[in-house]
């Protein structure tokens, strides 16, 4: 009688790939001259498959380095991270990062450098290119894959990063201050084709920014951090309908805006 | 293009106007000419040697010994900086040779280098070719252990193993340093090609001075050195233009 129930459970977590679960994490960094600082401290998160989550807060609080344990980048040293259950314990492939400064392979093309992410899967030379073109086509750039980053934009060389991180199908896909080093208008197209893409993909986005319209316009959930050491002060659902747009805000929108700019100017509030 | 023959009537501008004053200074006959011959005498001890097929002769054989050297230093140059910058145990047995062996001079291995090797080409072999390891080991050692960690961080994390790590990113992304290290090899290759000639040579360009001194042919000596100054400045302008090619992210 049970039997149908418990199948469907086993579907339901087969298929459910990507969920992230940070518990009790605290990150600390030992100084040359022999101190201890703590960048991140009881840190609890729970990122649901294929959600959007935004980490806000003040430069130096910690959430870049939160990002990093995640990666498996650097360790931590209280708590644990699991994803699908299993723990963190290195660099794993099934995390994709995309970087501020973007770490395209100046030494390889535009293609050249999303075929480096799919190398892993073993496809042939002719199936690799081809989706490795697919991805490019995915951000506009398949007129450009022959061409070598240094003589890219910054948008388009965040678009070929984004690109060659979504070809490797990752389950989660971490993104620390991925538009920081560009102008307004780039920064819109690329929220924008963020979202088309991820919409396409559909991995779990856990997205570093101090900027609260990006993460008020991007994510489904906003945790606002305060700083040293860093934790989550509060957390906000998104809920209204995408895309939403900075030039047409909803009464949320605004609401939300002010709440956690109020915040951020008083991260601890007098009780 | 236009620049660059700009940048070529500027150098001939430049050389003319040298030669010029020389031949000036020269024709006033205030120094003795044996000290320091006319730009005349100079081309005339020149049309002599190579006359004489001496002039072809030394470059050849110089050309050569260079050469050997520098194929041999630079491919262990490039072999051990890889390895003391990205192994362990090759960074802690050879890493402080990295700045003991760089205070000594080439001249200073040639009596050693003939008691090991002896006077013939062997020697030379090992002085060249001991130079411009050093150069190449040092630059690459820099470059290779000096990867940026968002490249390396991009690579583990996209799931490159070791061996493609190291290949397609601490390769390339040293790659600048080592043709920095080249380029340099291959001008200490010309300073440690000569301290190797003065001493048990029969031919090249370091003996033709050596010997042009016995005999106090100063016209011969500047021809050996203007051989030098040529060679070593398209050595310099063929590695850039290669270089540039070769790390076209680059700009060298």
């Amino acid at each position: 009688m049970s039997m149908p129930q418990e199948q469907t459970t086993t579907t339901t977590t087969a298929t459910a790939t990507g969920r992230v679960q940070i518990e009790d994490v605290a990150i600390t960094f030992n100084l040359p001259n022999g101190d201890t600082v703590v960048a991140v401290d009881a840190f609890d998160m729970v990122m649901e498959p294929s959600s959007f989550t935004a980490l806000i807060g003040p430069s130096g609080c910690g959430k870049s380095t939160l990002l990093n344990a995640v990666a498996g980048f650097v360790p931590f040293s209280h708590g644990s991270i699991k994803i699908d259950q299993e723990p963190v314990t290195g660099i794993n492939p099934d995390v994709g990062v995309v970087f501020q400064q973007y770490a395209l392979f100046p030494w390889f093309t535009a293609l050249g450098n999303v075929e480096f992410a799919l190398k892993r899967l073993n496809l042939g030379k002719k199936e690799m290119r081809e989706r490795a073109m697919e991805a490019l086509r995915e951000v506009g750039l398949d007129g450009r894959a022959s061409t070598y980053p240094g003589q890219l934009s910054g948008g388009m060389k965040q678009r070929v990063a984004l690109a060659r991180t979504f070809a490797s199908e990752p389950k989660v896909l971490l993104m620390d201050e991925p538009f920081g080093a560009l102008d307004a208008q780039t920064r819109i197209a690329m929220h924008e084709l963020l979202l088309r893409v991820w919409d396409a993909h559909r991995a779990t986005v856990l997205f570093v920014t101090h900027d609260v319209d990006e993460a008020l316009i991007l994510s489904d959930r906003a945790h606002i951090m305060s700083n040293g050491p860093g934790k989550i002060i509060e957390s906000i659902e998104i809920d209204s309908a995408r895309p939403r747009r900075v030039d047409a805000m909803t009464e949320d929108f605004l609401k939300n805006r002010n709440h956690i700019i109020g915040l951020l100017r008083h991260p601890e509030p007098e009780m | 293009m236009s620049t660059k023959f700009k940048e070529l009537g500027k150098v001939a501008l430049s050389v003319t106007g040298i030669i010029v004053v020389w031949w000036a200074v020269a024709a006033t006959g205030i120094i003795n000419e044996n000290f320091f011959p006319s730009p005349g005498a100079v081309w005339l001890a020149a049309v002599e040697l190579y006359q004489d097929g001496i002039l072809i002769g030394d470059l050849q054989v110089s050309i050569g010994r260079a050469a050997i050297g520098f194929v041999i230093g630079s491919t262990l140059g490039i072999l051990i900086g890889l390895l003391t910058a990205r192994t362990k145990f090759f960074a802690f047995a050879l890493g402080p040779f990295l700045t003991l062996l760089r205070p000594i001079p080439a001249i200073a291995l040639v009596p050693i280098a003939i008691v090991w090797f002896g006077i013939g080409e062997g020697s030379k072999y090992f002085v060249i070719s001991y130079t411009v390891f050093l150069a190449v080991w040092l630059n690459t050692h820099h470059g290779a252990a000096h990867v940026a960690q968002t490249y390396i961080r991009a690579a583990r994390s996209l799931g490159a193993h070791r061996t493609r790590e190291f290949f397609e990113v601490i390769v390339p992304a040293a790659a600048p340093h080592i043709v920095v290290g080249l380029r340099l090899g291959a001008a200490l290759a010309f300073l440690s090609l000569v301290a190797a000639e003065l001493s048990g040579a029969s031919e090249g360009i370091g003996f033709r001075l050596q010997d042009a001194r016995q005999y106090i042919r100063t016209d011969r000596m500047f021809v050996g050195l203007i051989e030098l100054g040529i060679l070593g400045a398209l050595l310099d302008q063929f590695f850039v233009y290669v270089g540039n090619r070769l790390v076209h992210w680059e700009q060298l």
